[in-house]
């Protein structure tokens, strides 16, 4: 259960999020919409414990990302998966996936191995596992970025703009294997300018508007006319995303 | 002692020369290294009054010269404090002094040049600090920092032979002992010399195969 109460997060003097409350339960698929600068990126990060809170609380499981032992524990069971993929450039993309679970979560190799071996024959790149980030398409990248997420067995998968780098021929790869994720059962929140995705795999969408949510609501609500299509800043949001 | 001409003594003191000249650039080489090191960390994760300090202090070291630094330190700490101190000493001191504040500079670079994305993704995969640092920052920055250290390295060793000039008997002095006995400049001072210069190319060619070796795994890692 990921609890959000009353979060604020400032820059310097502005503020970015101005009292996000929101509460997500263990396999729903959320959807982040919002403009750009709207601050989900943000929200991302204080999720993760990349940026701190300037006030209210997060909770993942009850544990408080402002406390570094249970942030520990909460890096532990959220995984990220990064728009510019950011992998590691040094290690094959066997290493890139099995660090995590061998340096943090301290399992043996070989199961680990093993794991990360099916991991990369579900999205397509059994061959690649000698491979070096630099030598795979930004598609494969991010496909492996996936698999370094899901090889923690993460309860938590947030994902922003995981194909918003990508050409779009490889936008195309890397949705598979999400919605493949999302009808498994894996918790996801998604922040994503693919309106149509979107709709077809979350199941709750919300709607970050200038660092409140605007709107939240079950995706068949959101684009509902009388739901979220009925608020005017949201259609026109929809109507400048689907002119794109 | 005018013109004695070379005796079956002289290599033997050319190899000892040689021994003190490679020990002392080992020595301030390694020591250099570590707290060079130790520099860099306190910049990089800002440790607070130690990192500007430190960074004085080696701005001090980079942008004065070396012999007078070995001046300052040999004929000024014992004044300073009321303690006596060998010409080895203070050259490994001095010299060490110096390596530190260029590998804290190049380690400092070398640690910028890496992108910050994947050091986020570590940190939000839960990776300790220091893991971190061992297993993402320190492979990469070594491979990009290669080609500056074989450089200082090089430097530093011709810089040893400064040493000599405190009176510590390493391969120069053994050539000015030579030069002065003999009277041979051309042939002492190009044996010095040829030294000096197969000792670099040994360095060079050694640093250059670690570096390939390093990048091997690392070609396609775009650094
Ligand atoms: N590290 C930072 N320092 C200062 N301002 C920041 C920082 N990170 C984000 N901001 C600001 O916070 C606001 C929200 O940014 P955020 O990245 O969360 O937006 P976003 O909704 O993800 O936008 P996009 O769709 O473009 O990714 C923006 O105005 C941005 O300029
Ligand atoms: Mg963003």
């Amino acid at each position: 259960m990921i609890e959000i109460d009353q979060l604020h997060k400032k820059f310097g003097d502005t503020e970015v999020l101005k009292g996000i409350s929101l509460t997500i339960a263990p396999g729903e698929v959320v959807s982040i919409l919002g403009a750009s600068g709207s601050g989900k990126s943000t929200l991302m990060r204080c999720m993760n414990g990349l940026a701190g809170l300037n006030g209210g609380s997060l909770l993942i499981d009850g544990l408080d990302v402002s406390k570094p032992r249970e942030l520990r524990e909460i890096r532990k069971r959220c995984a990220t998966v990064f728009q510019h993929f950011n992998l590691y450039p040094h290690l094959s993309v066997l290493e890139n996936i099995t660090l995590a679970p061998i340096d943090v979560l301290g399992r043996k190799k070989a199961e680990v191995e093993a794991e990360a071996f099916a991991l990369l024959k579900q999205v397509g790149l059994a061959d690649r596992a000698d491979a070096y980030p630099g030598q795979l398409s930004g598609g494969q990248k991010q496909r492996i970025g996936i698999c370094r997420a899901l090889a923690m067995q993460p309860r938590y998968l947030l994902l922003d703009e995981v194909t918003s780098a990508l050409d779009p021929e490889m936008t195309g790869e890397v949705l598979d294997v999400l919605a493949a994720l999302a009808r498994s059962g894996t918790t996801m929140i998604f922040v994503t300018h693919e309106i149509a995705f979107a709709r077809e795999i979350s199941s709750r969408i919300v709607f970050l508007d200038d660092g409140v949510v605007r709107a939240d609501m079950p995706t068949d609500r959101f684009f509902a006319e009388d739901g979220g299509y009925g608020d005017e800043r949201i259609a026109r949001f929809l109507a400048k995303m689907r002119n794109k | 002692m005018r013109n004695q001409g070379f005796n079956w003594h002289d290599p033997i003191l050319w190899a000892q020369g040689l021994g003190v000249s490679v020990g002392v650039f080992a020595a301030s080489m390694i020591l250099g290294s570590l707290i060079g090191i130790f520099i860099a960390l306190c910049r990089v994760y800002k440790v607070p009054v130690v990192a500007p300090l430190l960074l004085v202090i080696s701005e001090f070291l980079k942008n004065s010269p070396v012999l007078v630094q070995l001046f300052l330190v040999f004929f000024g700490v014992p004044v300073l404090l009321q303690v006596n101190i060998t010409p080895a000493e203070a050259a490994i001191f001095t010299l060490t002094g110096n390596t530190a504040a260029f590998i804290a500079v190049i380690a400092i670079s070398a640690m910028d040049a890496l992108d910050r994305g994947q050091l986020e993704a570590a940190r939000s995969f839960g990776h300790s600090e220091r893991s971190i640092l061992r297993k993402i920052i320190a492979p990469q920055a070594l491979v990009v920092a290669m080609p500056a250290l074989i450089g200082l390295a090089v430097n530093q060793l011709q810089v040893t032979s400064l040493i000599s000039a405190i009176g510590v008997i390493d391969l120069t002095k053994v050539g000015q002992i030579l030069n002065q006995r003999t009277w041979q400049p051309f042939i002492v001072w190009a044996i010095i010399g040829v030294t000096y210069f197969v000792l670099s190319r040994v360095l060079a060619m050694a640093g250059g195969r670690i570096e390939n070796r390093l990048r091997r795994h690392m070609d396609w890692a775009g650094l």
